[in-house]
């Protein structure tokens, strides 16, 4: 593995002392804004060269303004989304599917899920997603006056929505949390035995449901066709894979970090808790201020991109969180602004492969606050204790003790 | 009022249709429905509101049609993004 490796092609006036990884506030941080801290770019180039911005220290070029991460992003064809994140943990390289997938066969894919999780499904959904919020939200009011909001609500929330999306059931949630933690911030020996773990699971899933169809989300990708053919073991692989990790960790970073932010700021929770009806374009807002994916994608071939001389395999970063505090793409984007109007932002990124789950995800958002906000009285961040946040490929929040006593 | 649908451009955000769904019609999957969209009066705050809600800039206000005279000719690409 090439650590701190900048290749010869790169200026070195291009390269900057920055990346999500290493940058001050990017660690494990005691009341960290690891978002704040990456809007420093915006003083700077349009592009740099980060030497360190992968997991496994790679370089990447950084693209800072929005308006620049869609012409990337609506790309395809320069700039491939084929990296095959999971499978490499693993020594193998099979995509998950639709994410690591460029068109044309993108959109086979594509076509096939889209349904499953179009505005009109989630609409349907939303009544299970309701029920899910207030049981637990019930039973968080019912036993105390704190609680850890991560543990007892944005995790078992998201995941047991996402679970029965899967038709997976809900007394195994620890189990797959526990899988997923392993995977997207576990260690050199604890990734890739996640990454087998999940595998397994998911390939047994499948089986099972081939032999006892069910009415769930992985009977329909066995049962799926393509382009007039059953899909192969590897692609019900992928997209088992792909849904079941992308479900876990960003929605309930989302509801941890929109919670943190009304919890310092008194004013606005009571607007929202006064007039529910701000909580849509506020749950837009927080997401357009914090947002948790930094997208990579590799260069098919060489292009100069605003100077800079982008070559073949060369790693280019569209993070969100930079996209999203770009001030020639939003006033004043340091300011949280609940009613901000207009609000383009990138937290389900752009181009071809937005993400397949961002309808589901903002319902989840929209119903988590307006069930806390209307069922938790002012709630404050507990003394003595700090929610700490981190950077890295998924911007996240450990915890987050809230009392309202 | 009308609005231009730069249909291939779509990556089923459904902002629009999210701001004024009598204006931005979605197909199955949640991408707009191809061909431009005339505006009732009465419409047009929330249809610009939709317009300019889009991530990827796939709608575009044209708020003097008459004078627009080369309509969009570029054929959506085959492969759905």
């Amino acid at each position: 593995m090439t650590i701190n490796a900048v290749p010869d092609h790169v200026p070195p006036e291009m390269v900057r002392d920055f990346s999500l990884f290493t940058s001050p506030g990017m660690a494990p941080t005691p009341n960290g804004d690891p978002h704040a801290a990456v809007a420093c770019v915006h003083a700077g180039p349009p592009i740099f060269y980060s030497p360190y911005n992968t997991r496994d220290g790679r370089g990447t070029w950084v693209i800072t303004r929005a308006a620049d991460q869609r012409r990337v992003l609506q790309d395809a064809e320069t700039f491939s989304s084929h990296r095959s994140i999971f499978s490499s943990a693993l020594g193998e390289n099979w995509p998950m599917i639709p994410l690591e997938l460029d068109p044309p066969a993108h959109g086979v894919f594509r076509s096939l899920l889209n349904p499953l999780l179009s505005p009109k499904r989630v609409v349907v959904l939303e009544p299970k997603v309701r029920e899910r919020a207030i049981t637990l939200i019930l039973r968080i009011a019912a036993s105390g006056t704190s609680c850890d909001v991560m543990k007892d609500f944005a995790f078992p929330f998201t995941v047991s929505i996402f679970l029965r999306l899967l038709g997976l059931p809900d007394h195994r949630l620890d189990t797959f949390v526990g899988w997923a933690k392993d995977l997207l911030h576990g260690d050199d020996v604890k990734r890739p035995a996640a990454a087998r773990t999940i595998v397994a699971f998911i390939d047994e899933l499948a089986t099972k449901r081939r032999k006892e169809p069910v009415d769930d989300f992985m009977t329909f990708i066995v049962q799926a066709q393509v382009e007039g053919r059953r899909l192969t073991e590897e692609e019900v692989r992928g997209i088992g894979v792909l849904v079941f990790i992308a479900g876990l960790d960003t929605v309930a970073a989302a509801i941890g970090f929109g919670l943190a932010y009304l919890a310092r700021n008194i004013k606005d929770q009571d607007l929202l808790r006064r007039e529910p009806d701000r909580i849509v374009l506020a749950a837009e807002e927080l997401l357009r201020a914090y947002p948790s994916v930094q997208i990579i994608r590799v260069a098919t071939k060489d292009i100069d991109f605003e100077g800079a001389p982008i070559r073949k395999g060369d790693y280019v970063s569209c993070a969100a969180m930079i996209a999203n505090r770009d001030p020639a793409e939003f006033e004043c984007p340091n300011t949280v602004d609940l009613a901000r109007e207009d609000n383009r932002h990138a937290a389900f990124g752009y181009g071809p492969h937005r993400c397949l789950g961002s309808h589901l995800a903002r319902r989840e958002i929209v119903i988590g606050l307006e069930e806390w906000l209307a069922r938790i009285p002012a709630f404050r961040i507990q003394n003595a204790t700090a929610p700490i946040t981190s950077g890295g490929h998924l911007f996240g929040i450990e915890n987050l003790i809230l009392d309202w006593s | 009022m009308r609005i231009i649908v730069h249909k291939a451009k779509c990556q089923g955000h459904a902002r629009c249709s999210a701001q004024a769904p009598d204006v931005f019609k979605l197909d199955d999957e949640g991408y707009i429905l191809p061909g431009d969209i005339e505006v009732a009066e009465g419409g047009q705050l929330l249809a610009s509101r939709g317009a300019r809600s889009c991530p990827e800039r796939a709608l575009e206000l044209d708020p003097t049609p008459a004078a627009r005279v080369v309509p969009d000719a570029i054929e959506p690409r085959v492969w759905r993004a």
